[in-house]
């Protein structure tokens, strides 16, 4: 296990991956290949797999088929090998809100078989990288939510994992921290981690992804780095219209796509979506670069499918 | 938060040696629960400690005044009734501790999701809970057994293994709990073990009175129910009375306990795992 960084096969392997639940095909025979040191963003809505395909990696829960390797080795079976050498930022926080911020670290430090002393070293080691040394003796409770979820990260790398999985990890936090955060984790790539994130940020995925994979209804649909992926499949500008009483004569360079009260027009050039924006003076328009959330809105829908 | 110390970085590369072996993830479930517990101890343990002693006052002090003046099979009757209480005591702390306790933390506080993120395994995890729930079990059994000695009741010597016995039947019972848990689907359904289950169980195993020799059904009943032979070996005990039948008790919780592990650990591994 020493040279799991070292080596350069793949540090994931998928081939068919299929998790039922009863009926639903929660994760429907996906193919995976994650290099180490990469970071890999899985987007999709809601009900996608995503977070179904990370408890498969960490041996939350057993496949239904196909197959699944961790570091070359199977969850389940070898779950104790794996995970060792995994870290988790689940969506929800989990802390033992009983405990206070130095406490909670500590006691999943020994789950992650570290002794007392390793641990407390770690611990205030990892509470200083994050800026949190002066909530060590703080209640959970009285902490507010970038602290909480600061400390849900540090909490995933006692163990000094190779492989960071992050559900969610800025969900409904304020600019500041998300930067904070993103700039913790790009830290942690430089030092060679492998990251695994499942974001609804189309800004969080194109921060810190090296490849993005949207996923939906159990399957990959789409993958690839974040600027190429909106490249291949879009035109390079948008022109973003609501509440448009009728569509306007079109001249050829121009795609239309009509979604709820709002229209899209794109094109590869900005001057005929200046013109048309000028002609249309509508008042909420916006001329802007398209970008990866038009393209996970072509691909997942535009209307709500839950 | 935008330089990291070089210490840092290094050490957060650098390789740790896990202690990966059973005994250190028992300990690490177990630490958890105690520091979780002991942080509002007496919020935690008041109220079940108080409640073995308020039965104490009434039936052992106050109806023990209109029971046969011999008490019953050789002990005074606060002995008598003490015996049984030590045992109660930590069937319910085990109980409650893997009932509503596990039900919490596997639905509402998402405890075990940061566990199996670890190296843990589910046997472990719960083997923690039980030994935890056994540790507090033969706690609970020796501050009942002190207080009511205060209070009148008289053993002998051989009272010094009552912490065993205490622990052995919150063990037990911290199974039982575990395998009702895995079935419950909301934290309501409990009430009906509680009431179904836990309370007959208090009454007909022979805490308060002497089972044997009333009615048939009553004994073929009692002696089925898991909590009547920690008590008669409790009660073996309090009076230095060893007979036969004692040892059939010991062996009978045993089974008990192997059986109920064995149960608890299978269908916890589904729940969590699913």
């Amino acid at each position: 296990m020493e040279d799991l960084a070292a080596h350069s096969a793949p540090l994931i392997v998928a081939r068919g991956l299929t998790k039922q639940f009863g009926e639903l095909k929660a994760v429907d025979g996906v193919d995976l290949d994650i290099a180490p040191n990469e970071c890999v963003g899985f987007l999709g809505p809601n009900g996608a797999g995503k977070t179904t395909l990370m408890r498969l990696v960490f041996s939350a829960i057993a496949k239904t088929a196909g197959e699944l390797t961790v570091f070359g080795l199977t969850p389940m079976q070898q779950r104790k090998q794996i995970n060792a050498h995994v870290g988790v930022v689940f969506q929800d926080n989990n802390l033992d809100e009983e405990l206070n911020a130095a406490e909670c670290l500590l006691v999943h430090a020994l789950y992650c078989g570290l002794d007392h002393r390793t641990a407390r070293r770690r611990i205030a080691a990892l509470l200083d990288w994050l800026s949190l040394t002066a909530k060590a003796d703080s209640r959970i409770r009285a902490l507010s939510g970038g602290m909480v979820r600061r400390l849900m990260i540090a909490r995933a790398l006692l163990n000094s994992p190779k492989l960071l999985i992050l559900d969610e990890p800025t969900t409904g936090l304020d600019p500041q921290v998300r930067h904070a955060i993103w700039a913790a984790l790009r830290d942690l790539k430089r030092q060679g981690m492998t990251i695994l994130l499942t974001t609804h940020y189309m800004d969080e995925a194109q921060q810190l992804s090296d490849r993005i994979l949207i996923m939906d209804r159990g399957r990959i649909i789409l993958s690839g780095p974040p600027n190429d992926l909106v490249e291949a499949h879009l035109e390079r500008y948008v022109l973003q219209v609501s509440g448009l009483p009728a569509v306007p004569r079109l001249d050829g360079d121009i795609r239309h796509e009509h979604a709820g009260d709002a229209d899209y027009f794109y094109a590869n050039t900005e001057p005929p979506l200046q013109a048309l924006h000028e002609r249309l003076a509508a008042k909420y328009a916006i001329l802007r670069h398209a970008n990866l959330e038009d393209v996970f809105l072509k691909f997942t829908g535009r209307g709500l499918n839950e | 938060m935008t330089a990291a110390e070089p210490t840092v970085l290094a050490d957060l590369r650098g390789d740790l040696r896990l202690r990966t072996n059973l005994f250190w993830s028992l300990y690490g479930v177990w630490y958890r629960h105690f520091r979780v517990y002991t942080k509002t101890l007496l919020a935690n343990a008041t109220p079940p400690l108080l409640e073995p002693l308020f039965f104490f006052t009434a039936v052992a002090i106050g109806l023990g005044n209109y029971v046969q003046p011999g008490g019953f099979e050789g002990l005074s009757y606060r002995t008598f009734v003490a015996s049984g209480l030590v045992i109660s005591s930590a069937m319910f702390t085990a109980i409650f501790e893997t009932t509503f306790g596990t039900f919490v933390r596997l639905v509402f506080q998402k405890t075990y999701d940061a566990m199996l993120s670890t190296h843990l395994r589910v046997p472990e995890i719960f083997i923690g809970e039980m030994l935890f729930a056994a540790t507090k079990g033969a706690v609970f059994s020796t501050v009942v057994l002190l207080v009511t000695m205060a209070f009148g009741a008289r053993p002998t010597a051989w009272c010094v293994l009552v912490p065993v016995v205490g622990l052995l039947t919150s063990y037990l019972f911290a199974a039982i709990g575990l395998i009702v848990t895995s079935y419950v689907k909301m934290i309501n359904n409990f009430s009906f073990f509680t009431t179904g289950v836990i309370t007959p169980l208090f009454f007909f195993s022979g805490t308060f009175f002497p089972i044997k020799g009333h009615y048939v059904w009553l004994d073929v009943l009692s002696n089925a129910l898991p909590l009547t032979h920690p008590i008669e070996i409790s009660r073996a005990l309090f009076e230095a009375h060893f007979t036969p039948a004692t040892l059939a008790h010991v062996a009978v919780l045993f089974a008990y306990i192997a059986v109920c592990h064995t149960l608890a650990l299978r269908r916890m591994t589904k729940r969590v795992l699913s």
